[in-house]
């Protein structure tokens, strides 16, 4: 069996920076990363990237004063009184 | 009716429960009231999927319309919220494949996703801020709606994976593989250091 390389390690840990930040990746994966992580210095910074990424994206939620419109149910009173 | 301390009178209360069944029977106010719980809530959602505010208000009145016309068919195996969502959804992929067949293309504004601006940050920080909004805001436009709708309802929305599979649709294993993709797609939209300098 063929051990993956670091250029293998470094492909699969770039697509898996996603699976890392969500807690979504086994074990024995989570260990493949870090242990990969640790030594690359563009493998550090995507993890930060990617929980950056999240922590932004949560922050665009909220209603942030956002009303629905007025006419929302209009279609409805038309189908009720029809 | 309003007991003198202003707080409403316990019978009046009325549940979610009691206003489907109401609702379920021909009652357009109990309708109104059950889904204007969500209206706000379900109107933003469709600006951040669709970007664009007359088209969000279109497909608002058309989604309820399609609730309306099949409560009698909800039968509570999900809650209220995510069948409407559901539905929100639904409406939000139909318009934006009906665009797709149109020249023009998505364009989601920084005002259309709704990050709040902190008021305390220093000018340098809110510049960096704003830009990244911006940022976001096309990489999140130039997504295909699949993936599009995985980042919206996970990560902003912030709503569980479970909650977010099933209103969209599909299996958790299949959300989690678009949402990944979404998230990978963004990120190298946007570039590691402009997120990085984001503080988050």
């Amino acid at each position: 069996m063929r051990v993956p390389g670091r250029t293998d390690d470094h492909e699969w840990s770039q697509q898996h920076l996603s699976h890392y930040v969500e807690g979504d990746l086994s074990p024995r994966a989570r260990r493949r990363l870090d242990h990969h992580a640790r030594d690359c210095v563009d493998c550090g910074r995507g993890i930060r990237a990617m929980r950056a990424l999240v922590y932004v994206a949560h922050g665009l939620g909220g209603l942030a004063g956002v009303r629905a419109p007025e006419t929302i149910f209009d279609r409805v009173r038309s189908a009720g009184a029809g | 009716m309003r007991s003198p301390d202003g707080r409403r009178a316990p019978e009046l209360r009325d549940t979610e429960a009691s206003l489907l069944a109401r609702a379920q029977a021909g009652d357009v106010a109990a309708f109104e009231r059950l889904s204007g719980r969500y209206a706000d809530r379900l109107f933003m959602l469709l600006l951040r999927l669709l970007g664009d505010r007359t088209e969000a208000e279109d497909v608002a009145q058309e989604v309820m319309l399609r609730a309306w016309q099949g409560i009698t068919r909800f039968r509570g195996q999900s809650s209220y919220f995510t069948w409407l969502y559901r539905i929100a959804v639904n409406e939000a992929n139909r318009a934006l494949e009906k665009r797709a067949r149109r020249p023009a293309g998505v364009a989601i504004g920084p005002e259309e996703l709704q990050l709040p601006a902190p008021a305390v940050l220093d000018p340098s920080r809110q510049a960096e801020n704003s830009e990244l909004r911006r940022a976001l805001g096309r990489a999140l436009a130039d997504l295909p709606p699949p993936l599009r709708t995985a980042l919206v309802l996970r990560d902003i929305e912030g709503l569980s994976t479970q909650e977010a599979a099933e209103i969209a649709g599909i299996g958790e294993a299949a959300f989690k593989s678009r949402l990944h993709q979404a998230r990978l797609r963004v990120r190298a939209a946007i570039g590691d250091e402009a997120l990085a300098s984001s503080g988050g």
